[in-house]
């Protein structure tokens, strides 16, 4: 398969002035150097779904920035869909559509109609195959209803369903998700998640994700790019780290009585609060319904809770054993 | 470039799509265009009745039809500057720089906008204003010229606050440049009175300002119409539109050049 997105030894240095303490130093700032991105290198095939991860201050936005074009390299090279990105902003923008989790990129005093009529003009789009493009989305997507409400006056969910629509009116081979179901509840996630991987796949559509969900990557993205301090740490297929590391859910149940007290392979207890039992529970090992279904055994049980670790333990994990390696 | 100015267009008519969705917003701004109307024109009829010993000479008529021209453009202009502040200063600029089409020429159309839909709507409250008081307006064949100005002279206020909305690149925030610019209008402009009164001197200077362009030019074309003040005034409004595109164009280039190095402000 032909590569969407080459990347060789791309990084990024950011400088900024460090006040010191003192009047006279005030006016002969320290200036301080922080890598954020060093040096990594990939490719992305047509068609792939991928998620870049990582904690906070990682370098996935950064990377992600530097891949759309609205951030230049301190060094290295990237092309995407054949374009350098920083070079060639304007003529990359027709070929990608972008989707930020926390920023909109609609008209919020603007009924969603004019936002995606507007970016009709935005994009040099023909009135026919945009119409024909716009009415596929608003079917799959549910919005008939949304489009004449301006967009400050819809919920989250609603809105983050135009945003998406508004990113692929104009047709892009490649899409940009940075946290795209960040602050949404559980069925507005699971409508994106839904959408995105359908659409991709039904298009042929390349995606590039974000996320510190890692149900967004367990479920959209068919490979992981795990980013850690500017490097890349792990880049594998999502079924291979799935199994590695994010095989593990935590287990919290709430009981009236003591607290639940099992014995199963990989089930470990984590500490506890009062009524609250929190076990990690290692699923290749033992399946969750079956500590469910030990621990309802035992009685008592009020409230049962199901997560994922916090990303930050699995990327713990996962740099951990890259540093064991 | 033929689509960057339809897409323009469509920017255009939908920041006037706004504006008058906003009604509400625009019945406001008439309302208190009549309550500053009503304020300052009792003022400028007293001083015309009871000159003090030494005053300056007013024009003949009083200031009202000036004032009354003056405040039809400033509370026509738009907010553009804190637009730009916010989109800077936030990050909301980057949506904006991933599409293919130029930013500062895609807001300034829809503010633009805006600006003439209030434009029509204060100038239709100035008119009504004018037969409920009584008051003498100008002739009705200068209406047209007085609207020309009018557009030009608010194309020139709203520069001047692009102006100071893009300094956010390098200030974030833009009060004290804001802050500069409107006492300047208010000085060199003439809002409350012609500049024709100060000192030769100082006239002659502040008709060559961008605030003159904005405020005065239009002010005594309401006062005492004529051919060749129209002239004059469309010749200044039209320079400082040029001047002033381009230090946005300059500002927007050196701030785009930062903002793509550095990531952010």
């Amino acid at each position: 398969m032909s590569a969407v997105i080459t990347v060789k030894s791309l990084s990024k240095a950011y400088r900024y002035a460090r006040r010191r303490g003192g009047f006279f130093e005030a006016f002969s700032p320290e200036h301080v150097t922080i890598e954020a991105v060093a040096g990594v290198d990939f490719e992305i095939a047509r068609g792939e779904r991928v998620a870049i991860i990582g904690p906070n201050g990682a370098g996935k936005s950064t990377t992600l920035k530097m891949l759309s074009g609205i951030l230049e390299p301190s060094g290295g090279e990237a092309s995407v869909l054949g374009l350098t990105p920083w070079r060639e902003r304007k003529a990359l923008a027709y070929k990608i559509g972008v989707v930020f989790g926390q920023r909109s990129q609609l008209w919020g005093e603007l009924p969603a109609r004019e936002s995606f009529t507007l970016l009709r003009h935005i994009y040099d789009q023909e009135a026919a195959p945009f119409a024909k493009r716009l009415g596929e989305l608003t079917e799959r997507f549910a919005l008939t209803d949304l489009l004449d409400q301006p967009v400050h006056r819809m919920s989250l969910g609603q809105r983050m369903r135009c945003e998406i629509t508004a990113s692929l009116l104009h047709g892009p081979g490649l899409l940009f998700l940075d946290e795209p179901t960040i602050g949404l509840d559980v069925t507005a996630k699971a409508a994106i998640r839904d959408f995105i991987r359908e659409h991709a796949r039904d298009h042929g559509q390349t995606v590039l994700l974000t996320s510190h969900d890692t149900r967004d990557i367990e479920l959209v993205c068919d490979r992981v790019i795990v980013v850690n301090q500017g490097r890349i740490v792990v880049d594998q297929p999502t079924d291979q780290l799935r199994r590695r590391f994010l095989g593990r859910k935590i287990i919290t149940f709430q009981s009236a009585g003591q607290g639940v007290s099992l014995n199963l392979p990989g089930v470990t207890r984590r500490l506890s609060e009062a009524h609250a039992t929190i076990l990690e529970v290692d699923t290749k090992l033992t399946r969750v319904e079956q500590v469910i279904a030990a621990a309802m055994a035992d009685g008592g049980i009020e409230d049962v809770t199901i997560e994922d670790p916090p990303m930050e333990e699995v990327i713990a994990d996962i740099y951990a054993s890259t540093h064991a390696t | 470039m033929r689509r960057d100015l339809t897409a323009a267009a469509v920017a255009l008519r939908v920041g006037a799509g706004q504006a008058m969705a906003g009604w509400t917003v625009l019945a406001g701004r008439c309302l208190f265009y009549v309550l500053i109307m009503t304020v300052l024109s009792a003022l400028w009829d007293k001083v015309a009745a009871e000159p003090a010993r030494g005053a300056i000479a007013l024009p003949a008529g009083g200031l009202v039809l000036y004032v009354l021209a003056t405040e039809w453009i400033t509370l026509s202009l738009p907010a553009v500057h804190m637009r730009f502040e916010d989109d800077i200063r936030s990050g909301g600029l980057e949506p904006h720089l991933l599409r293919p089409k130029f930013y500062l020429l895609q807001s300034l159309a829809q503010s633009l906008g805006g600006t003439l839909v209030r434009l029509a709507a204060l100038g239709g409250t100035a008119v009504v204003w004018l037969a409920v008081t009584g008051r003498q307006g100008p002739p009705a064949a200068t209406y047209p010229y007085l609207f020309v100005l009018g557009v030009l002279a608010v194309t020139v206020g709203m520069l001047l606050y692009a102006v100071a909305g893009l300094c956010a690149f390098w200030t974030r925030r833009i009060l004290p440049v804001q802050l500069v610019i409107q006492k300047l209008m208010f000085l060199l402009g003439g809002l409350f009175a012609p500049i024709s009164l100060y000192p030769d001197w100082l006239r002659k200077l502040a008709e060559a300002t961008p605030f003159a362009a904005h405020l005065y030019w239009a002010g005594v074309q309401a006062l005492a119409p004529s051919g060749a003040m129209f002239l004059t005034a469309a010749a200044w409004q039209v320079l400082w539109i040029v001047l002033l595109s381009l230090l946005c164009l300059a500002l927007w280039r050196a701030g785009l050049a930062k903002v793509l190095r550095e990531g952010g402000v």
